[in-house]
């Protein structure tokens, strides 16, 4: 049965390799781009998630097609600066969630006008006067500052978010608000806006223990924006994450899949006022209180994994502990030094498992194989991790061909490629996937990736070495036989 | 006996220069004094005083010594001749005294006082006052002090340091004057050698040439280098320490460290192991008679054994930690 | 080549030519070769296996960042690399004043790997080279020994002693990646074709030799002692009247294509034909060429007053020619002895001249334990093997016992030229020991003396030239005392099995003491620590890398590193910052200044700093682990060092107190208490104890009660255990006023600074 399921994705994944293809081609628009007013927001609810190091929005908005044709493109504006930071947008049906087919992409606006938009084609174009409703979720990166931005080894770290009290919206909304999700009730300072913008007159915004709500508001045009702006106290660590290797190299012959991440991990939390004091740690450590430096990273690893590794540019760190048994393989890894405001840590991480847990032949076609691993894994933290680009490999065995893959998270480009290593004769088939702007939240998705592995391809190697042993036997027998004395004879050693 | 000479010269002019001294000029009489003496002047606690005393428009050096065999102040006697033929050539090289430096001797004898004013523990050393008047005046007339305790004897250092003391004064030219006995001695020495062995060479070629003379005085010579004899002769290590209680303790303790006479010890250990080593390689084989060749076995291999285990027993006493060990010790 | 040829020849022989007693040796000793050679690899892997495959101590890293940068840039760049990131501001020429040889090596080792499409990291290739060629260092001890000897299990039994004696693991061990690690090998290699050739007289082994003789000199420093060994070795054949056509071939052909090849090496250049280190090999070769001219002479014209008439002139032109050399020295044509190598000589030399060699501790003389330790019963064998040469000396024979008197004495003055005598004393001790067992694991009773024995004996008429030996034989008696009877064998069979046993439990003892010796001392890798927790398991003290790790991550990728010279290499190789100075001690003035900033107070070292472009200041503070290697325990190398440029500013006695005592604690000395290095050892670590209460675990003292203050630096990191301690330079005031002042006014009270300089007056007074 479930082998089945495997056998599906296989095929459909041939539709999904090349859509990701035609993602890459974008159409450019004028400046002066300005999508039609074909819908309206009838109401839209936008929640601000605050609880982890990178906000999470989620617009819930009722859209109408005002037009008399049916329309199937819908915009989502971003200001210039802050869309190349935001990631993971997805668009459900808030109706029937497991309705597919929504595609989402940048519209490239050339470099001078101030707005760019995603544009969202909905599955099935909507009829004029009809309603749908749009759940838009998708991630700020780096959207958080610590204010003030130098505090002390101890002190309690506080961020400032700044956003929009209106939604951004390319279309006129009716009916809006705003909620905050807030990870504290100590909230030195938020904006408030004079209650006369407000439908109901309250003030705004109203706070209710940890979440506030701005809005609701009155009928509003297309790109309307307020600025607020909430300082909250956020005494934890902002990693950020400039970039994430992948390797996942598979093996038949050793029936072994070898994992490896390279991190390059930054801490964008509050610089220390003062450089950084061994006695005040060693007090601190004791009791050990909030802190803005990052001090463990842990992976959980799939089941079965086994034999990790924990190095950086000047060899092992030996401060890393694996627990793994039959529920649970976690790897808990220290940094050579606590990772403070403005420091960085680079390392490498990298374990091995068993092929079976996945890889599957697919019924019916001999020798074509379906691989199924994460996308990437990293660390699992509860403030959260984000990424700005993740670079994803596929090493797949000599020989391999036709590749199809598909995952969910959206990428921005993908390369085959040969990489030659550990006695190959032509180069193992690898895949190289990029990913922007990705956060640990999206450490489940799976990559899918079929290929197909010729019986024949197994026995290269054996057989190149065999010959090459052969080659150096005989040269070095020949070799052995010559004299190569000069004049009269003479004994060799 | 330069010394004395220059005592013999000093020891009346010393009392009448320090009474005219009182009225002229101090430094004129005692530069004089020095050149006529050949050498520094030697002085005693009045002198010293009187002359360290400021206002001074001249620079003064004293060194402190205790010439006196019963101090048994080693580094005073190897270094006075040194100083004596600094001084003296340091005053012939500017006779008309621009450098305004005097060079004088106080012995401790002749300065009991100055020596207990001074709180000095050791000797010898040198002390020189810069001018308090005049065109290279140091502010504070405080004496600076030239350290012996680097082990020096020679006079070349003192002179360096002395002109980088006073840099302002001619520095006259310091230059040791060759020793020609020791040069002539050398090569008489030589041609002696050369000539007794071309005579001699007959008689003693079949020596030199002869093998058993050689591998003796290699072998001698593998033992001594091998048992850290070149560790004492750097280190001066003593030959031999009492422990606490009256004993003689004939190992040191420790890795790092030895006796004298611990390593002739252990030389000897190991000359026995090698010549037990030896006879049983070479000697035993060649034993016509079977009874007696046993038993040499028998002997040579207990040597052997007794010796080695002997030596690691030693081993253990230098370092602690070191397991092993075979059956009698 | 000469190596493949012999083991590729017995299998071959054995495959094709079908079973031979002679082959079945062959393949034998073929196997036990491998064996020893894997046995002596694997003693070497103690460290890998307990820590990782870690580079070892300190200039191990240069040479590992060396490596790096030739298989990043390429040899030509590597060989004009001008390195701007040590020795700032003065930067240095690294291209040419480092021994390549070792980096070329595994440079090859790496590409080689690469066109097979082995992705081995480099790092694990420079970490395992050694152990490797330990491996072949004991396959050239066989074949030199094998020269040496005419029994069959010398060469054997010189092997495994060779592959596993501490003496040579101490400085190769995996991870030790120093130019030791190959040159060993190349020392012995190179001597066994050196015996070869003077035995066969052949051009060609003398082109090998040369060969590997310049191979060794792109090595190790160190070829000087086969520069001068060689000459020794034909001069003393030359007196023993042992001239011979074989000997001036190969001597003449080695000189000339040896010269040639080393001066190839930019950092040797010319020093061949202009050092007094080398004019030995020059003086012998211009004699050799003189007797062989007379020997030519004589074999024309025998009239007996003309020969001695030509022995005459040969001595007069040799001593003319030496007092040439003399006189040129002298007058500074030719450069004086190099200091390391003077101070084998002058044994006081070092001390008061050159501290700086002085201050390295494997520059120390040797005490006998260090002997026993590194050598065990091989060091009381060695003498008999000695001994035993003389038994029938031939020419090698002879070679072996210059080798032997002349390496232990230098053994004996310096402990890393332990190194140097390691294999000379196994090749002796095998000989010795292949005796006894040769005699004594004869089955046959004596009737009829074995064939073994009988080649044991070997009369010394029977091979070596033969009209040299009438000569010799009319002036000496025939051999040695010892070996004048005939010789007969063992009787009995209890005295046979007795020697065999205790042998064999000597041997095995020796196998303990030296895995006993390789774990416990040589196989710790001074860059990771390891200390035992309470209940036994290992804990890992890594504040080494930790702290290097932190610089690297988080300064600028330009950010001068001020530190003690010791640390220089780790800190270009580990945190990859530019040093002021490091452990190629080229420029004693700059390695003063830094001294003299460390052992100055702050006023007078800041501006040193700040001339210097210094941004952080790195020290080892071993106070809170008891870990006694850091730089309070160095710190009067600095001072002396610093002495011996500025007398007048540092002064070595300031540091030691009225009773002559150097100490931390309330006793200590104003100087060393305003002393930078003090300061930035104890700044804080007071704060780490109740008050009062700070102890400094290595000097086993209990410190003053206020700990230090720094104006002009400020804490920038410390590691988990102390162990490093980096600081960061501070800017200029920017009221322009000085740090003391500005740290004053922060506190409200100006009188501090009034304080400290009386303090300081005070001192000067002293």
């Amino acid at each position: 049965m479930r082998l089945f399921n495997w056998a599906l994705v296989a095929l459909t994944s041939l539709a999904s390799a090349d859509s990701n293809l035609t993602h890459e081609s974008r159409n450019i628009l004028p400046s002066t781009f300005k999508p039609a007013q074909h819908f309206r927001n009838v109401n839209l609810v936008r929640n601000i998630n605050l609880e982890k190091s990178f906000p999470r929005e989620t617009i819930n908005v009722v859209i109408e097609n005002i037009d008399n044709a049916p329309q199937q493109e819908y915009f989502l504006p971003f200001e210039q600066g802050s869309i190349g930071r935001v990631g993971g947008l997805e668009v459900k049906d808030k109706k029937e969630p497991e309705r597919t087919g929504f595609v989402v992409d940048v519209v490239e606006v050339d470099p001078y006008s101030t707005t760019e938009y995603y544009k969202i084609t909905l599955p099935t174009p909507l009829p004029s006067k009809q309603q749908l409703t749009l759940s838009i979720t998708y991630y700020a990166l780096s959207a958080l500052t610590p204010l003030p931005a130098q505090i002390g080894q101890t002190d309690k770290q506080y961020v400032l978010h700044t956003f929009s009290a209106y939604a951004p919206s390319a279309y006129t909304t009716s009916k809006q608000k705003t909620k905050l999700k807030l990870p504290t009730v100590d909230v030195p300072d938020a904006t408030t806006l004079p209650p006369e913008l407000n439908a109901e007159g309250k003030e705004d915004p109203q706070k209710q223990g940890t979440s506030f709500t701005y809005g609701p508001y009155n009928e509003l045009p297309a790109g309307a924006v307020q600025e607020v702006s909430v300082r909250y106290d956020f005494t934890k660590p902002l990693v950020h994450g400039k970039l994430l290797e992948r390797d996942v190299e598979v093996s038949h012959w050793g029936n072994n899949v070898a994992f490896e991440e390279r991190h390059w991990l930054t801490n964008r939390a509050a610089t220390l006022k003062n450089h950084f004091s061994r006695v005040t740690y060693a007090q601190s450590a004791y009791y050990n209180p909030p802190s803005s430096a990052l001090k463990e990273l842990r992976f959980p690893l799939a089941v079965g994994s086994a034999d990790p590794y924990f190095v950086d540019d000047i060899g092992n760190v030996s401060t890393s502990r694996f627990r793994s048994n039959m529920r649970e393989a976690n790897l808990e890894l220290k940094p050579r030094y606590p990772i403070f405001g403005g420091w960085n840590y680079s390392f490498k991480v990298g374990w091995n498992s068993d092929l079976k847990e996945f890889l599957r032949r697919v019924k019916g076609a001999s020798n074509t194989y379906v691989l199924k691993v994460p996308f990437f894994e990293g660390p699992k933290q509860a403030e959260g991790v984000e990424y700005e680009r993740v670079v994803t490999r596929i090493i797949l065995p000599e020989g391999a061909k036709n590749i199809k893959f598909s995952t969910t998270i959206t990428l921005t480009s993908n390369t085959t490629s040969l990489h030659r290593t550990f006695m190959d004769t032509m180069g193992r088939t690898s895949l190289e996937l990029t990913a922007l702007n990705v956060v640990d939240e999206f450490r489940e998705r799976d990559l899918v990736v079929t290929y197909e592995y010729p019986f024949s391809a197994r026995f290269r190697k054996p057989l190149v070495i065999f010959g090459g042993l052969m080659a150096v036997f005989a040269v070095s027998w020949v070799l052995g036989n010559l004299d190569v004395s000069i004049g009269r004879k003479q004994k060799s050693v | 006996m330069k010394v004395l000479q220059a005592l013999t010269a000093l020891l009346p002019l010393g009392v009448f220069g320090a009474k005219k001294a009182a009225t002229g000029d101090r430094f004129q009489t005692y530069h004089s004094k020095q050149l006529s003496a050949g050498g520094p002047v030697k002085i005693d606690d009045k002198i010293y005083a009187e002359l360290t005393k400021g206002p001074r428009d001249y620079s003064i050096t004293v060194l402190l010594t205790a010439l006196e065999a019963r101090f048994g102040c080693n580094l005073c006697n190897e270094f006075q001749p040194e100083w004596e033929m600094l001084g003296k050539q340091w005053a012939k090289g500017d006779r008309n005294a621009e450098g305004r430096l005097l060079f004088t001797t106080l012995d401790f004898l002749d300065g009991k006082n100055t020596f207990q004013s001074l709180q000095m523990q050791t000797a010898p050393v040198l002390l020189l006052f810069p001018p308090t008047t005049g065109p290279n005046a140091k502010p504070d007339g405080a004496p600076v002090r030239f350290d012996f305790s680097s082990g020096t004897n020679k006079a070349e250092p003192i002179h360096s340091w002395l002109s980088r003391q006073l840099p302002s004064i001619p520095h006259p030219q310091f230059v040791r004057p060759i020793n020609f006995l020791k040069i002539g001695v050398a090569i008489t020495a030589v041609l002696g050698f050369i000539t007794f062995a071309t005579v001699a060479a007959p008689y003693i070629l079949p020596v030199i040439q002869n093998r058993n003379l050689w591998a003796a005085v290699s072998l001698i010579a593998v033992l001594l280098f091998t048992s850290g004899h070149m560790f004492n002769h750097i280190r001066k290590v003593p030959y031999v320490s009492g422990d606490g209680k009256g004993g003689v303790s004939y190992f040191a303790g420790g890795f790092q460290n030895q006796f004298g006479l611990e390593t002739q010890i252990v030389a000897a250990m190991y000359g026995v192991l090698s010549f037990a080593t030896i006879s049983l390689a070479l000697k035993v084989p060649r034993m016509a008679d079977a009874r007696t060749q046993q038993i040499a076995v028998f002997v040579w291999g207990g040597v052997i054994l007794g010796m080695y285990s002997f030596l690691l027993s030693v081993f253990r006493i230098k370092n602690g930690g070191y397991p092993f060990w075979l059956p009698p010790f | 080549m000469a190596v493949t040829a012999t083991n590729s020849d017995s299998p071959t022989s054995i495959f094709f030519k079908g079973e031979t007693g002679r082959n079945t040796r062959g393949l034998l000793r073929l196997i036990i070769l491998c064996t020893i050679a894997a046995a002596a690899v694997a003693s070497r892997l103690f460290s890998v296996i307990r820590f990782e495959s870690i580079i070892h101590e300190f200039d191990p890293w240069f040479n590992f960042r060396a490596t790096k940068y030739l298989i990043q840039h390429g040899f030509y760049n590597f060989w004009d690399w001008f390195d701007d990131r040590t020795w700032h501001p003065l930067g240095r020429v690294t291209g040419g004043t480092l021994y390549p040889g070792l980096m070329v090596t595994s440079g090859a080792i790496y590409h080689f790997l690469r066109f097979l499409t082995l992705p081995v990291d480099i790092r694990n290739i420079c970490v395992l080279l050694a152990p490797a060629f330990s491996g072949l260092t004991a396959f050239a001890t066989y074949l030199l020994t094998s020269e040496m000897s005419d029994s069959p299990s010398a060469g054997l039994l010189a092997a495994c002693f060779m592959g596993i004696t501490p003496g040579y693991i101490s400085r190769s061990v995996a991870g030790s990646y120093d130019n030791e690690a190959i040159a060993i090998f190349l020392l012995v290699f190179t001597f066994y074709l050196w015996i070869k050739a003077v035995k066969v007289g052949s051009v060609m082994w003398g082109g090998l030799t040369a060969l590997f003789y310049g191979y060794m000199v792109s090595a190790w420093g160190g070829y000087v002692f086969i520069t001068n060994l060689i000459p020794l070795h034909a001069f003393v054949l030359i007196c023993m009247g042992r001239f011979s056509p074989r000997l001036y071939v190969s001597y003449t052909t080695w000189y000339a294509l040896g010269t040639l090849a080393s001066m190839q090496i930019p950092f040797v250049g010319f020093l061949p034909i202009r050092s007094s280190d080398h004019m030995s090999a020059l003086g012998i070769f211009g004699l050799i060429q003189l007797v062989g001219f007379t020997e030519y002479i004589r074999a024309q014209l025998p009239s007996k007053q003309f020969q001695t008439l030509l022995r005459a002139m040969v001595l007069i032109v040799f001593g003319v020619a030496f007092g040439g050399l003399v006189l040129l020295t002298v007058s500074g044509t030719i450069a004086p002895w190099s200091g390391r190598f003077y101070s084998l000589w002058d044994t006081g030399y070092a001390k008061i001249h050159i501290p700086i060699i002085a201050s390295v501790s494997e520059h120390q003389p040797t005490a006998w334990p260090a002997f026993f330790f590194d050598l065990n019963m091989l060091i009381w064998l060695f003498p008999a093997g000695v001994y035993m040469c003389f038994r029938n000396l031939r020419d090698e024979q002879v070679f072996v016992v210059i080798y032997a008197v002349l390496s232990s004495y230098f053994a004996g003055v310096m402990v890393r030229l332990m190194l140097t005598l390691t294999p000379i004393v196994c090749v002796a001790a095998a000989m010795a020991l292949s005796q006894i067992l040769d005699t004594f694991l004869v089955a046959e009773a004596p009737a009829e003396p074995s064939g073994d024995a009988t080649k044991a004996n070997g009369s010394a008429s029977s091979n070596g030239s033969a009209n040299i030996k009438d000569k010799l034989n009319s002036a000496i008696p025939e051999s040695l005392r010892s070996t004048k009877a005939p010789l007969v064998g063992i009787y009995s069979y209890l005295s046979k099995s007795l020697t065999a046993g205790a042998v064999t439990a000597y041997l095995l003892l020796f196998v303990l003491h030296c895995t006993w010796v390789t774990s416990n001392a040589y196989s710790s890798p001074s860059v990771v620590l390891a200390s035992r927790l309470p209940d036994g398991s290992q804990h890992i003290i890594d504040d080494y890398r930790e702290a290097y790790y932190w610089l690297r991550q988080n300064t600028k990728q330009d950010a001068k590193v001020m530190s003690w010279w010791d640390y220089g290499y780790q800190i270009g190789g580990m945190a990859d910052r530019p040093t002021l100075v490091d452990n190629n001690t080229w420029n004693n003035t700059h390695i003063a200044t830094v001294g003299k900033a460390m052992s100055s107070r702050e006023e007078v070292s800041y501006p040193i700093m700040r001339q210097h472009e210094v941004d952080y200041v790195l020290v080892v503070f071993g106070g809170l682990l008891g870990y006694s290697g850091d730089d309070i325990n160095k710190f009067l190398w600095m001072v002396r060092i610093a002495e011996g440029i500025w007398p007048d500013e540092v002064k070595e006695r300031d540091f030691f107190t009225a009773r002559g005592e150097y100490r931390v604690d309330d006793e200590a000395t104003p100087t060393m208490k305003n002393s930078l290095m003090y300061k930035m050892s104890y700044y804080n670590y007071n704060s780490l104890f109740p008050a009062g209460q700070a102890q400094d675990r290595v000097r086993g003292s209990k410190l003053p009660a206020t700990g230090p203050e720094l104006s002009t630096l400020e804490e920038a990191f410390t590691s988990e255990n102390w162990i490093i301690r980096i600081y960061k330079v501070k800017d200029l005031d920017n009221l322009g006023r000085t740090h003391q002042e500005a740290g004053a006014f922060g506190k409200g009270n100006k009188r501090k600074k009034g304080g400290k300089r009386r303090g300081a007056r005070v001192l000067r007074v002293d």
